[in-house]
């Protein structure tokens, strides 16, 4: 092995893994707390009333933030898919795997916190000649896709590779979800152009509290597939010595 | 450097992925009209639709065109793209956004005197949020803050 | 940049200016969606650990008893002694 590349193979050991969140996890889910607090808090007590909606507008704050976060699902699963069809390292399909169905959750609770929010204010739940809500939807479907088609296929490296191809495929679909509102017109509305200045359309009053629910479900994310995988990593590893004595340490 | 048949790896896939893109791109420009999901009163005049068939028209309603029937929930506006208007005529429930000044999407079939005959008529949302006090500031200012999202350019 | 709390009662709170079931079931979800990724993993974690450490007992049990096959009688008994 080259030295150039032999970070990028440590970085793939379940070891290496395994011991560095031990150390991070605490510092992720105390930054996590305290986002989600922080941005809770703010969007349901702080935040104003928009002119429009009225109060709806605190729905839109864990929308914005979910459904944004979602479409980093396929990039990160193109990636790691990328990794393991080229180095064959397992530690990304580690990821990979347990961040199908994270995916499928988080571009759930869009559709679901939009269908609520558009049956008050658009006046339907659901509208199938809208290209951003039908994208978004094909998003749930091709990660309820990837999730099967690892069940499906009964061995592991094939199963791997083909969720792979499927997850660099997939990448289209978000650059569609991103620009359908741009592309064509659509119920849905476009993405706010956000102003520095407090009292003018799309103040900091309106966009710091959905900025901070960005980074709590950021962290979010990043602890529960941390959480996952580090299972899937005690799972696969089971042999190794440094697992046995884990094992062996834990109440 | 990275190992031969890794390289010859990565090359396949991004091949693969270039070329769907190109495919799916190309799909897309084609099915354009398609996946637009409402027509501009100017489209309209033009005669892109087909009269007596059933779409969706989007514009904003006209200033001081809503007349609510007193006896009954039928109301008719005029929707505009501050180039062309249709009238509409609507019997039903309206969503929670209408108003003048706001845009609409209503989806229905254009009679034979050239009037609108909705069925559902749904509100859009434009991408501008603020405050009661806000939106009064700057009214009281003489500025429009609503983003005019249906305006037409006359040249359409 | 934050005026305060936009509610004068609890009451006002919770009504959400009449909007209350469609703020209050998002935040729900909301919530139900980070506690269930969250305590289920936790919850696999506790299994499997506790699955491995069965299964490494019985493992060093199996590797004892070949090592010294004398020395399985006395295992049993001392298991049976356990019981009392």
């Amino acid at each position: 092995m080259s030295g150039r590349w032999q970070w990028f193979h440590r970085l793939g050991s379940p070891k290496w893994f395994y011991e560095k969140t031990t150390r991070w996890l605490p510092w992720l889910v105390g930054a996590m707390a305290l986002f989600l607090t922080v941005g809770v808090a703010w969007a349901l007590l702080f935040l104003p009333p928009d002119y429009q909606q009225g109060h709806t507008s605190r729905i839109l704050v864990v929308h914005v933030a979910v459904a944004g976060t979602s479409l980093s699902f396929f990039p990160l699963m193109a990636a790691a898919g990328t990794v393991t069809l080229v180095w064959r390292i397992k530690l990304a399909d580690m990821v990979a795997k347990h961040a199908a169905p994270l995916g499928a959750w988080f571009t759930f609770l869009t559709l679901a916190s939009g269908s609520i929010w558009g049956s008050v204010m658009w006046g339907t739940w659901w509208e199938w000649t809208d290209s951003r809500l039908v994208s978004m939807l094909f998003q749930l479907f091709l990660l309820l896709g990837v999730i099967s088609l690892r069940t499906a296929i009964e061995n592991a490296e094939t199963a791997a590779r083909a969720c792979a191809l499927l997850s660099i495929v997939g990448c289209i679909n978000v650059v569609i979800i991103k620009y359908s509102v741009d592309w064509w017109n659509t119920l849905h509305q476009p993405s706010s152009p956000i102003s520095m200045e407090v009292g003018n359309p799309n103040g900091p009053e309106f966009w710091v509290a959905t900025l901070v629910m960005i980074v709590a479900v950021y962290l979010f994310l990043a602890v529960s597939l941390i959480l996952a995988t580090r299972n899937e990593i005690l799972e696969r590893e089971n042999n190794a010595q440094w697992v046995r004595e884990l094992v062996a340490q834990a109440r | 450097m990275m190992k031969p048949h890794r390289r010859k790896r990565l090359g396949a896939i991004l091949f693969v992925a270039f070329g769907l893109s190109v495919a799916v791109t190309l799909t897309l420009f084609a099915l354009s009209q398609n996946i637009n999901m409402f027509y501009s009163p100017t489209q309209v005049a033009n005669g892109e639709v087909e009269s007596g068939t059933l779409f969706r028209i989007g514009g904003m309603v006209k200033d001081g065109s809503v007349e609510q029937q007193q006896d009954s929930l039928a109301v008719n506006f005029v929707t505009t793209d501050f180039v062309h208007d249709v009238a509409i005529e609507y019997e039903g429930i309206l969503p929670d956004l209408f108003r003048e000044g706001q845009g609409i999407v209503a989806e229905g079939r254009l009679d034979a005197l050239g009037v609108f005959q909705a069925s559902r008529v749904l509100a859009k949302h434009d991408e501008n949020y603020m405050s009661p006090e806000v939106r009064a500031a700057l009214e009281q200012a003489g500025a429009n803050p609503e983003n005019h999202q249906f305006r037409a350019t006359p040249e359409d | 940049m934050i005026d305060g709390i936009q509610f004068n009662s609890l009451g006002e709170f919770l009504a959400m200016g009449g909007y209350a079931f469609n703020v209050w079931s998002v935040y729900a979800l909301f919530a139900i969606f980070l506690t269930a990724n969250l305590a289920l993993p936790l919850r696999k974690r506790r299994l499997i650990l506790r699955d491995q450490k069965r299964r490494l007992a019985a493992l060093d049990a199996r590797e004892e008893s070949a090592r010294d096959p004398a020395d399985s009688a006395g295992w049993e008994v001392s298991m049976a002694g356990d019981e009392k």
